[in-house]
């Protein structure tokens, strides 16, 4: 009954517009005042205790970190890098778009901001060459979801966060699945290139490589920072995101100079903006979380699932078709937020390792990052290609293919997963 | 003096937000490389990201950077999605004034208890003040914005969809969101 009232409760409420976060603290509070023995003073003590738990305190450090990359010239030098490394096969540019956004993705832990810094330099450039725009959107579009496989990735600080696992451990494991998805579309580009003749570029010569290296190192120099400092031990998550935050504001404004002094605080407002709008959400759905535990809500889900006598496989293939659903209508922190506290149990007592769970999570919610109604990098892609949305759509969707191929390798092949981080944390 | 109370409440949260990078980047630097740190510097981190959030609620609102969802609503009628979107808004508004009662009697049961925080020297009531002002700031820029919807029939909740709420073609300081 409780479970009934708050989910229809959510589910209205979501419907008649009423904003995500609103949605999930207004169901709660209700839940809680009609059904539950909690009080509103315990509901708000849950709300501000949210912004004292300390993995959460990345979310703000990376995204400072993210947007000094972003406004800044990186995108663009990665862009130069991947380009005279792969420029010269069969349908380059294409490759190195890929390249390019898997190493954003290695500074940014958004998959939108990863569409934007390299689809606006990149597009245009791919169009220029011959190629067609909606191919170059295709690429991009999906491109862009790395940018939450491959760490650091806010999705996976706020999974790690709301299931009190390792964020470090979820990051390393990150590693493997986005170099596997990074490879699997670039062969796939390859074959298509083959097939319908396109462009290559002259080889770059050695010194160009060197040179366009040293150039994108200073980004690039990021991501060693952080899993490196989370590796040895050094860091925490949360100090390697302020690190990160400190990083990239000093190659923004003195290094790359893309950013003058009197601009930061623009910076910082964008970013405060983020920040904002996604704790928002997180706090809201810690209320949310916590009426679930204390209505033991998980536990009765979990007792009707494993008393189905469900295999492993079958929960899992249930699971990989909720979250795709979910993440067709919502974005990927909120479908996180919300189903976590529920599947979360139920997949610990059907003996799944956490990060496996987590990293399949991610790589769903990548899916519903480029599929209708509401995926985040459809509506980027569209305004950066200058596509429409109906056409960006198209110009994604035979993509779509690879990436449910790489869903069900990771779903069903948990040592992709699990190999980098049992190799180096334990 | 509008403008002073928009632009003060962009400052505040950039001001917060630097403080509190800049704080625990130092605190990793004293730690590692000098083996010292100060006690009070992760309090003073996690009350001032308390504060950025409580205040940018409503700056999120008056900058419609809430993400909701419009699949439904859009395929309404113009004067019908008018009233659902004053409907929506009616409910934030309850959640404000709920959550405003529980911070309110939050702050009051610490003002009874009257203990400091754990390391800075300040009574924990006067950290936690920013909930209910938070909450308080919310309700009055959800009253703002349902007023001009009632109105004028302008404006409204949040980006109306989910469409990248952080891109906006006006700047390069493109958003994050995940």
């Amino acid at each position: 009954m409780t479970a009934a009232f708050l989910l229809t409760a959510l589910f209205v409420l979501l419907f008649v517009g009423v904003p995500v976060a609103v949605s999930l603290g207004l169901a709660s509070v209700l839940t809680m005042l009609l059904f539950g023995d909690q009080t509103l003073l315990s509901s708000s003590q849950k709300f501000f205790h949210t912004m004292q738990v300390y993995p959460l305190l990345a979310v703000p450090f990376f995204i400072l970190a993210g947007t000094f990359m972003t406004t800044g010239g990186v995108a663009r030098r990665m862009v130069a890098f991947a380009n005279a490394l792969v420029g010269h096969f069969r349908g380059g540019l294409a490759m190195a778009a890929l390249l390019a956004s898997a190493f954003f993705a290695a500074v940014s832990g958004s998959a939108p901001a990863t569409v934007v810094a390299v689809g606006s330099v990149m597009i245009v450039g791919m169009v220029a060459s011959g190629y067609t725009r909606n191919f170059a959107a295709g690429v991009i579009c999906n491109a862009g979801t790395l940018g939450i496989l491959i760490p650091p990735s806010l999705v996976m600080v706020v999974y790690g966060a709301i299931t009190e696992s390792s964020i470090g451990r979820l990051f390393i494991a990150g590693i493997l699945p986005g170099i596997i998805l990074t490879v699997v579309m670039m062969i796939t580009v390859t074959v298509i290139a083959r097939k319908q003749d396109m462009p290559r570029q002259e080889r770059a010569s050695f010194k160009v490589v060197v040179k366009t290296f040293r150039e994108a190192l200073w980004g690039l120099m990021l991501v060693v920072i952080i899993l490196g400092g989370i590796y040895a031990g050094i860091f925490t998550p949360t100090e390697a995101a302020a690190v990160s935050a400190v990083y990239a504001f000093f190659i923004a404004v003195f290094v790359y100079r893309d950013i003058s002094m009197p601009d930061v605080p623009k910076v910082l407002v964008e970013a405060s903006k983020i920040t904002v709008m996604l704790m928002f959400i997180i706090a809201n759905a810690f209320m949310f979380a916590f009426l679930l535990t204390t209505e033991q809500i998980p536990q009765m889900a979990s007792e009707l699932i494993v008393g189905m006598g469900l295999p492993v496989w079958g929960f899992l293939l249930v699971l990989n078709v909720l979250l795709l659903i979910t993440g067709n209508f919502m974005e990927p922190t909120s479908v996180v937020l919300i189903l976590t506290p529920i599947v979360f149990p139920i997949a610990m007592e059907m003996g799944i390792d956490p990060t496996h769970l987590g990293v399949l999570m991610i790589v769903n919610m990548q899916i519903g990052l480029v599929t209708p109604p509401v995926g985040l990098n459809l509506f980027v892609t569209a305004s950066v290609a200058k596509l429409s949305l109906e056409e960006t759509i198209k110009a994604s969707f035979p993509w779509l293919l690879v990436l449910l191929g790489v869903l069900v390798l990771i779903t069903y092949v948990p040592w992709i997963s699990l190999v980098v981080p049992n190799l180096l944390l334990d | 003096m509008r403008i002073v109370i928009d632009r003060l409440e962009e400052w505040l949260m950039a001001a917060l937000l630097a403080f509190m990078t800049v704080l625990t980047f130092v605190q990793v630097v004293m730690r590692y490389v000098f083996n010292t740190g100060w006690l009070w510097s992760l309090e003073a981190t996690t009350y001032s990201f308390a504060a950025l959030v409580l205040i940018g609620m409503s700056y999120g609102v008056r900058t419609r950077t809430h993400i909701a969802t419009d699949l439904f609503t859009r395929k309404l009628s113009e004067p019908l999605q008018r009233k659902v979107a004053i409907l929506a808004i009616l409910a934030c508004l309850v959640y404000a004034a709920l959550m405003l009662y529980g911070s309110v009697v939050l702050v009051d049961r610490l003002m009874t208890l009257g203990n400091d925080a754990r390391d800075i020297p300040a009574p924990k009531w006067l950290l936690t003040i920013t909930m209910p002002l938070g909450f308080v700031l919310l309700g009055y820029r959800l009253l703002e914005v349902g007023w001009q919807l009632f109105r004028h029939g302008t404006g409204g909740l949040a980006s109306g969809q989910q469409h990248a709420p952080a891109v906006d073609e006006k700047s390069d300081h493109q958003g994050d969101n995940p």
